[in-house]
């Protein structure tokens, strides 16, 4: 038997729509704990050390701005390094006893990690390319909001 | 004086749910999620492509469906206003999960590959499709082949132009019947 055109095929598919599919994981246990209030209460006893996460990222950003176009030179952006990479650090000790919601975030931490290497090696050639600084304090910025985000409670689940 | 035994055990109605969510009940609220989570799993899922982005967002639902439930006002179906929220928080969520090369250089995410889309639990042919559609044609395509939505609501959605949605409908339904033909 010959399949359908596909415009029958189309209509036919959308008239038949399944709307029903099962997530393979149960959802409602990270659901119920981010609704309950102890996770509120857990939510509200690990603020400072993410109030403190989101104070280092805005700071590092506002530097970071002002380092790529005030002063676009190679210290600015070995500035911008060692400011980033003493804010990473002090994230990283900051939530070392405070689980991750992901096992791969060290994984996406390395490919930024990467990134940031392939950056600082065009820069070499071309310290005052604005482009590249920029991309380089975004690639800073991605870290931390990365750590800061896997260490966030919130959607914690099974 | 009998009691009408249908009656006494018949699960509590949504609407009952709803108000009693309203209040406060997680169980009622429990029950609500049952009651709908294929559905937002679903819509999840064709709009995200990716089976852990779409549980991440399912989940992001129901904890903002809980603090927006009570300006529920009874309007809309219950379902509708469900889906609307769903739709809002998956495209937000895709923006929000963009990694920092799509953000820097701003290309257009791929969909599932053939494999995956095929592995796919509970999906009908033309789903399977769907998923493997590039991001921008396969959201315009779900939101108004599937969910209803006109071009000019999903612009407004993705903050596209109406033109843009309506060619990457076009472009969707190229794609959907190349594949199709090529199967």
């Amino acid at each position: 038997m010959s399949k359908p055109d596909f415009e029958t095929f189309l209509a036919e598919s959308l008239n038949n729509s399944e709307t029903h599919i099962a997530p393979e994981k149960d959802l409602w246990q990270g659901i119920e704990k981010a609704i309950s209030n102890p996770a509120i209460q857990q939510r509200e006893s690990s603020m400072w050390p993410k109030l403190a996460g989101i104070a280092a990222c805005s700071v590092a950003a506002l530097l970071s701005v002002q380092l790529v176009f005030n002063s676009p030179t190679q210290d600015a952006s070995v500035a911008m390094s060692d400011f980033f990479a003493e804010q990473k650090q002090t994230l990283l000790v900051q939530y070392q006893d405070q689980p991750a919601l992901t096992d791969n975030w060290q994984q996406q931490l390395t490919e930024l990690e990467d990134a940031e290497r392939a950056i600082k090696q065009a820069l070499e050639n071309e310290p005052e390319n604005p482009a590249l600084l920029k991309m380089l304090a975004q690639i800073y910025q991605q870290q931390l909001d990365l750590i800061n985000k896997v260490h966030a409670p919130k959607w914690q689940t099974i | 004086m009998l009691i009408d035994a249908k009656e006494a055990f018949a699960p509590p109605s949504e609407d009952a749910l709803i108000t009693q969510a309203k209040m406060g009940d997680q169980q009622a609220y429990a029950q609500l999620y049952t009651l709908h989570v294929k559905r937002v799993y679903a819509l999840c899922l064709r709009l995200l492509a990716d089976k852990e982005h779409a549980e991440d967002a399912t989940q992001e639902v129901f904890v903002q469906l809980w603090h927006k439930i009570a300006s529920f006002e009874g309007q809309s179906q219950f379902s509708t206003w469900l889906h609307s929220v769903t739709s809002n928080i998956a495209i937000s969520y895709l923006r929000k999960h963009k990694n920092w090369l799509q953000k820097v250089v701003s290309f257009e995410q791929s969909g599932m590959d053939e494999q995956s889309a095929t592995d796919c639990q509970g999906l009908n042919g033309l789903d399977k499709l769907v998923l493997r559609l590039p991001e921008r044609a396969r959201m315009v395509f779900v939101l108004h082949a599937i969910e209803g939505y006109r071009h000019e609501e999903i612009a407004t959605m993705l903050g596209m132009a109406v033109g843009s949605s309506k060619s990457q409908y076009h472009r969707a339904k190229q794609l959907l019947k190349e594949w199709y033909e090529n199967e």
